[in-house]
């Protein structure tokens, strides 16, 4: 019954509404706190009015609010440069978050969906182990010259692409099975971190920028790298949701679901190829954020029921909230210190999902199947 | 489908070979389903019937030999195709995750629309239609896991109906279910193959309920087919003692007729020791105790002569003891007389239960006479102060003799087997546990219903 009851059409309507509002709602906030009162991770103190001013003025392209600074306090040089921190600065840090845990959010839903089980999550087949190699590549070896802000992301997203595709290739062959899979991925992802303890073993240095890096943040932002990574999750990460209809029917097993006209094994390599690609990206320009592609598709699941047509897109809004504000409370709580955000949706998220997990269990028992 | 492909067989294995590593799970199966027909696939676990509809589900790639559906080859169809065209019920279905039952349902449209297609009205219609005729029209909004076995095996069928493939194939659909739920599931997929023209392939465990509801029966055997046909016709004790090893006794019903089997259970303690073959003369339910102890204890029992339906007749087929019968109420007869005498010849002892002696079972004491001098006969007592002769003191006088000629009266069956054992030669009773080691030197043969396995199967295709 409990299932059943959450997913009366009415209800579902009014809480993806909420999700929506809630999002919305909680960038104009994130802004405000990040920026106001002192809150700032540097001694920057830009005034709720101006960040304001800021937004309208350049929403608007112009139109409302010509001069931002107007009735800045601020000199009008100083004003400039809080335009320019809450332009170029605060706000691509916003929407990477957002962007990078909606793609955690789709990839983690749908590879429970093709996994069938609660436990997957992006990184689960080596993925991340993929991409700190590459990053510790840059770090250690400096294999190539150039700018290590375009290297960085770069190379690690060639070491998760690499992993995600020979995890791939591995689940290609028509025989293996979804668990031979998974302790495939498991074991490349123990291979790749004893290769990563050898190359930081030569380099002491290096092996605290790679240390800092694999915990996640999002201090690359620009409105590059934020519309890099918007494409890649709208043409990678979006398609994941379209797939809710097929999940579902996966979900019965994928002899049954073939009889019913899914070529599963193909939906697994379309899936598997887009979250993996999806989740690079984000290791790529974030780092490594743990338990936002886990836990997301489980929130929702509680909320909306387990209808993958709405689990998948929902866990995008969801992780994106998610990670915005587990990124929020990283510098509420620490203020003027750059803290990994990996730290805080470890801190923030685990005690709300066992929580969830602890009241759903008493409610099911109790509501009576 | 075009029309060539109408009068073609719903389902068409022509040397249908699969291979699963060394094991060959089907070897050369030809098998034609007409359309509209009700096909149950019966045979011993490991028999190939499963392999069989993965087959014609398009699952396997087929060692050899080819596999058509309604006229095409199986592998030439697209997954989506297929589907359109053979529906498949599982034993169980793995559910990991709850759903409201009309969603669960609707999974089974998926072939209709296609990927990034929507449903209808008109398939949530068709869904709600199919939940009436499964009988869980009211269930639609509860969700798959609050379902009972029977309703979950019931939905399960929705969902394959919602696909509205003309070939329905049920993999042991009714294992997980009670009797009740097994009727009243086949009964609705019999309907649907009556109403609906759909053609089905049914693998059963049961061989009784294959006959009841199927047109045919096809019989596998390590991968072979080896019996094709109506079930009155493939029907028989010697089909179960071939292919299953199971000794089984053919009836037919009263009502419709059809055959069914009625398995004879192996006898209870499979490793018992013969202690020697003891013939136990009872009826009206008086030898039920001894006769209980007496196989317990390892004895080669026969009874007789009991009438049928008797309490003892029914405690001898229990527990697959050899026994003369009468019909109920009749005096008995000549046939169940020698049936008596050849169980009393083999017999090494008699044991004469505390039955009420009538006119019509005198002859069970009479023909007892000449064993007297032969081998121990033991008379249970009588319970003190109960009429048992109704004979007017022929039973009793009969009695007597026996006892005069050298038999010997026991109070109860603890006595009886004292007695049994000292006259046998046997020795002190046994220690606790030695009664259920398994001794083949003095196990006297092999119990019934073990020995055929193995026996290599004819292929006997018609």
């Amino acid at each position: 019954m409990a299932a059943a009851s959450r997913e009366r059409p009415g209800r579902q309507a009014l809480l993806v509404l909420a999700l929506v509002l809630g999002g919305a709602g909680l960038v104009v906030v994130s802004l405000l706190l990040l920026l106001g009162g002192g809150l700032l991770h540097t001694p920057v103190e830009i005034p709720f009015r101006t960040t304001f001013q800021v937004l309208l003025h350049q929403l608007s392209g112009g139109l409302l609010f010509p001069n931002p600074c107007a009735g800045s306090p601020a000199s009008p040089a100083r004003c400039g440069t809080d335009v320019f921190i809450v332009w170029q600065i605060y706000l691509p840090e916003i929407l990477l978050a957002l962007l990078v845990g909606a793609g955690l959010g789709l990839s983690g839903g749908a590879l429970q969906g093709i996994f069938r089980n609660p436990l997957a999550d992006p990184y689960l087949l080596g993925i991340s182990s993929g991409g700190t190699l590459g990053a510790a590549a840059v770090y250690v070896y400096r294999v190539a010259p150039g700018n290590v802000d375009v290297l960085l992301p770069l190379c690690a997203f060639a070491g998760s692409a690499a992993t995600g595709l020979a995890i791939l290739a591995i689940a290609s062959g028509r025989s293996v099975s979804m668990e031979t899979l998974l302790l495939s991925g498991v074991a490349i992802a123990y291979l790749l971190s004893g290769i990563l303890s050898l190359v930081l073993l030569q380099s002491p240095l290096g092996s605290e920028q790679v240390s800092f890096w694999l915990l996640g943040g999002f201090g690359l932002a620009s409105w590059q790298i934020d519309a890099i990574v918007f494409g890649g999750v709208l043409v990678l990460g979006a398609p994941l949701a379209l797939f809710g209809r097929e999940l579902n029917l996966l979900q019965l097993g994928p002899d049954v679901a073939r009889s019913a006209g899914l070529d599963a094994h193909r939906l697994r390599l379309v899936v598997l190829l887009l979250a993996s690609l999806v989740t690079a990206l984000g290791v790529a320009f974030a780092g490594i954020i743990g338990f936002v592609g886990l836990v997301s598709p489980h929130i929702v699941r509680r909320l909306l029921g387990t209808d993958y047509r709405l689990v998948v897109p929902c866990s995008a809004a969801v992780g994106a909230i998610f990670l915005l504000a587990a990124n929020d409370a990283a510098n509420l709580a620490f203020p003027a210190t750059v803290l990994p955000v990996g730290i805080f949706t470890a801190f923030a998220g685990v005690p709300f999902f066992l929580l969830l997990l602890f009241r759903q269990r008493r409610t099911d028992l109790m509501g009576g199947g | 489908m075009t029309a060539a492909e109408g009068s073609a067989p719903a389902l068409r294995l022509r040397q249908v070979s699969v291979v699963y590593g060394e094991r060959r799970a089907l070897q050369g199966v030809d098998l034609d389903v007409p359309v509209g027909e009700f096909l149950a696939l019966a045979g011993p676990n490991g028999s190939g019937k499963s392999t069989l509809l993965r087959a014609a589900l398009g699952f396997l790639p087929t060692s050899e030999g080819s596999v058509e559906l309604f006229g095409t080859p199986v592998d030439r169809l697209s997954v989506r195709t297929r589907a359109l065209r053979v529906a498949w019920v599982p034993q169980t279905e793995p559910l990991r995750e709850d759903a409201p039952l009309l969603r669960y349902v609707l999974y089974g449209r998926y072939a209709h629309y296609g990927a990034f297609g929507r449903e209808t009205e008109a398939d949530t219609r068709l869904a709600r239609t199919i939940l009436e005729e499964v009988g869980l029209a009211d269930r639609a909004g509860d969700g798959i896991l609050s379902l009972s076995g029977g309703e979950r095996q019931r939905a399960t069928l929705a969902r394959a109906l919602s696909q509205r493939a003309p070939l329905l194939l049920l993999d042991e659909p009714t294992t997980h279910l009670d009797i009740g739920h097994q009727l009243d599931l086949l009964s609705r997929v019999r309907r649907l193959v009556r109403e609906q023209r759909l053609t089905v392939v049914a693998a059963l465990h049961d061989l009784n309920l294959a006959a009841r509801f199927a047109d045919r029966i096809v019989v596998l055997a390590r991968g072979r087919r080896v019996a094709d046909g109506r079930p009155a016709d493939v029907l028989s004790t010697e089909l179960l003692a071939r292919v299953w090893g199971v000794d089984a006794e053919l009836r037919r019903d009263g009502a419709s007729g059809l055959p069914y089997l009625l398995p004879r259970l192996p006898r209870p303690f499979a490793g018992t020791v013969a202690r020697g073959r003891v013939h136990v003369v009872a009826g009206g339910g008086s030898g039920e105790p001894v006769l209980r102890r007496l196989v317990a204890e390892g004895f080669d029992v026969s009874v007789g002569v009991v009438p049928l339906l008797d309490t003892d007749a029914a405690v001898a087929e229990e527990l697959a003891l050899p026994a003369a019968l009468e019909l109920p109420f009749a005096p008995i007869g000549a046939e169940a007389l020698e049936r008596l005498g050849a169980l009393l010849a083999r017999a090494e002892a008699v044991v004469v239960a505390p039955f009420a002696v009538g006119g019509g079972n005198l002859a069970n004491l009479e023909s007892l006479r000449p064993v007297v001098g032969r081998v121990p006969v033991l008379l249970l007592s009588h319970p003190a102060g109960q009429t048992w002769d109704y004979t007017g003191g022929a039973g009793a006088s009969a009695r007597a003799e026996l006892l005069a000629g050298g038999a010997v009266e026991v109070a109860e069956p603890e006595a009886l087997i004292a007695a049994l054992r000292r006259r046998l030669g046997l020795g002190p009773a046994p220690g606790p546990g030695e009664r259920n080691e398994l001794d083949p030197q003095r196990a006297g043969g092999v119990e019934q219903g073990q020995e055929p396995r193995g026996v290599p199967v004819e292929n006997n295709d018609r």
